[in-house]
């Protein structure tokens, strides 16, 4: 049978490069449909050498929007090496800001990337469909995303003394107490918070209902998920939200409980990565179901579908309204937007709960101590779900090898499946339309994949589109600058 | 002398792509006045459009691809609604203005200074046609500021 393929290169709009084929057979239909990420990622081995106190500094500048994520897990992983239990209130700071960095990361990707086609539309035209078109038609849309983008942002700024690499978290701790001025500055940013992100669920919910179809094409198929969990002191299967620590959950895509109460540094036993052909981008798997049976999902979907509760007043409150979309868990990747809101309701209230807590201006924030381990895992949940820093030493405390499992690369097989399927509802025949080009791109940006984490972004993205013949001549080509 | 915001930014582990942060790092230490703040950036964000509708002259410094190596331009840059239709997890000068134009309806002068780099691969170190080149960004940048309010001639370009 001859294929057709249909080329969309680069994917505008995330993070990184990447580009989309789908391929077609003689009828037009599709037949297949990959996500590539098409630039080799380097920093494994470019931390080698390397004193192993620097890594959650040197790890934190591989992206410019996720640094507070690196620097957490990095910073768990150089406490493993030292064989330190860190101060309490070190925890509850490191918390704190990586509860800032979920708000502001969330805020960025639901007001900036997303909401163009939430508000105009899959089909709107791309020259009014983008965020800037947001600022003129819906001011407070986009002005609400910028305050709470900036309300994550300075409470890393407090914190961290920077907003965007601060070498705050460090290994046995976090370099500098919290004042109380800081704390009661970043209470009064609160309630404003709030009001925000309230009005958003408002204007999101009310919404939704117009993407019917795209909640029901957009990666909505069976799969794992996974990600950090917090038992209860009274039940240890009562499981809440959790971001920095934790045990590892599993559960299937019928809410069943796969693997609970794991150890995250065990991970090896539980994930397997696979390397496709096609992308540098590698593919994690369930071990025992291995590649490709093994697909899970992981991020904010994964998140609120594998608790029993988030923990907080509010969230639980739209935690149950978001559970109640489909009897047992939540299967479409569309979805992840609301859960992004929810986490910010979550996260905004975890703040306040967290900030009113005696000692979270205590002095005593590090411990000290020289390495006593050769091998340190660090596993914290990113904005985009479970992340993974693997170190192993040599007795001068240099770095000798280096293992990262991107929260990106998780969702590496799930991305390809949810592009397969959209493809497969909205390409028809050689054609390229705009509608379902975009929503191609669309149920990628569901996933807010930070490929900076794995590749590097130098200037513009242009959208650039190939359609080719069975024997690679190209039929068709689209271009958008 | 007005408000004025400079804006370095790159990544700082991509070779020449870190000439943003080591010009703000110098401007940082050797630019003091009170109404002067410098900022070293990964990337351009949504929320700088509000410290920029603070100010009366903003200036970005970015590396570039175009261009021998070390040579760089400065060229006036405006408000552009359209001009992020690609926009990734970042922002160009121009739509970060937009943003700033039309929430906070500021409109600064904005100047970007291009330096065109020459190896961007995985190193913390700039290439000797860069650095050789950025005492003279530098200066270029410092004198900007002092003067604030003389206009950048467009696409200047300024050969080393």
């Amino acid at each position: 049978m001859n294929t057709k393929e249909i080329l969309i290169d680069p994917v505008t709009r995330i993070e990184g490069h990447s580009k989309i084929t789908i391929q077609l057979d003689d009828q037009g239909e599709v037949q297949d449909a990959r996500f590539h990420v098409t630039q080799f990622r380097g920093f494994e081995k470019f931390c080698e050498g390397r004193p192993f106190t620097e890594m959650p500094s040197l790890t934190a500048r591989t992206c410019g929007i996720c640094p507070v994520s690196h620097l957490m897990a990095s910073a768990k992983a150089c406490d493993a090496l030292l064989a330190v239990e860190i101060p309490p209130t070190a925890v509850k700071l490191r918390r704190l800001m990586n509860l800032a960095q979920l708000v502001q990361s969330h805020a960025l990707s639901f007001f900036h990337l997303s909401s163009p086609d939430l508000l105009f539309g899959m089909d709107a035209d791309p020259q009014k469909r983008n965020i800037l078109g947001v600022v003129e038609a819906h001011p407070t849309l986009a002005k609400d995303g910028i305050a709470l983008r900036k309300f994550g942002q300075e409470i890393i700024a407090m914190l961290g003394g920077k907003r965007i690499h601060p070498a705050w978290a460090v290994p046995g701790g976090v370099s500098e107490p919290l004042s109380e001025e800081k704390r009661d500055k970043m209470l009064a940013m609160v309630p404003e918070a709030l009001i925000l992100i309230e009005r958003t669920l408002v204007w999101f919910k009310d919404v939704l209902e117009r993407f019917r179809d795209e909640i029901r094409t957009f990666g909505n198929f069976p799969s794992m998920f996974m990600a950090l969990v917090t038992p209860t002191q009274e039940d240890k299967h009562n499981a809440l939200l959790e971001h920095y620590d934790g045990k590892l959950r599993f559960v299937d895509a019928s809410g069943n409980i796969v693997l609970d109460q794991i150890d995250p540094t065990g991970y090896q036993e539980y994930i397997a990565e696979a390397v496709e052909p096609f992308s540098y981008l590698k593919s994690p798997v369930f071990k025992s179901l291995g590649y490709p049976d093994g697909i899970y999902r992981v991020g904010p979907l994964a998140r609120l579908n594998i608790i029993d509760r988030c923990g907080t007043p509010r969230a639980d409150q739209e935690w149950t309204e978001f559970r109640a979309l489909r009897r047992g868990v939540i299967l479409s990747s569309f979805h992840q937007h609301y859960a992004r809101l929810v986490e910010i309701l979550y996260g905004i209230e975890r703040i306040a709960q967290l900030l009113q807590e005696p000692d979270i201006v205590y002095k005593h924030v590090r411990a000290f101590a020289k390495p006593n381990k050769f091998e340190g895992i660090g596993v914290a949940e990113a904005p985009r779900g479970t992340l993974i820093h693997h170190y192993k030493i040599d007795e001068n405390g240099l770095i000798k090898w280096v293992n990262l499992i991107i929260a990106t690369g998780h969702n590496s097989l799930a991305m390809n499946r949810s592009v397969r399927q959209v493809a497969q509802h909205y390409v028809r025949g050689s054609h390229l339309a705009e509608g379902m080009l975009n929503r191609v791109e669309a149920v990628i940006r569901c996933y807010d994949p930070c490929l900076s984490c794995s590749t590097h972004a130098l200037g513009q993205m242009p959208l650039h589109i190939q359609l080719l013949g069975p024997t690679g001549e190209l039929l068709d080509e689209i271009k958008r600058n | 002398m007005g408000r004025v915001l400079v804006i370095g930014y790159g990544n700082p582990l991509r070779g020449d792509d870190s000439l943003g942060w080591e010009i703000a790092g110098r401007l940082a230490t050797s630019i003091q006045d009170k109404p002067v703040e410098v900022l070293a950036l990964n990337q351009l964000t949504p929320e700088l459009s509000e410290p920029i509708s603070e100010v009366e002259l903003v200036i970005f410094i970015d590396a570039s691809h175009a261009g021998k190596p070390g040579s760089w331009t400065c060229e006036t840059v405006e408000p552009n609604a359209t001009s992020s239709h690609t926009l990734g997890h970042h922002l160009t000068p121009t739509s970060l203005l937009a943003y700033a134009k039309i929430i906070f309806k500021a409109n600064p002068r904005a100047l970007l200074l291009s330096v065109a780099g020459e190896s961007f691969d995985y190193r913390q170190e700039l290439t000797p046609s860069v650095a050789t080149a950025l005492p003279a960004v530098e200066q270029f940048v410092r004198e900007t500021v002092t003067r604030a309010g003389r206009p950048c001639h467009k696409n200047l370009q300024k050969p080393n």
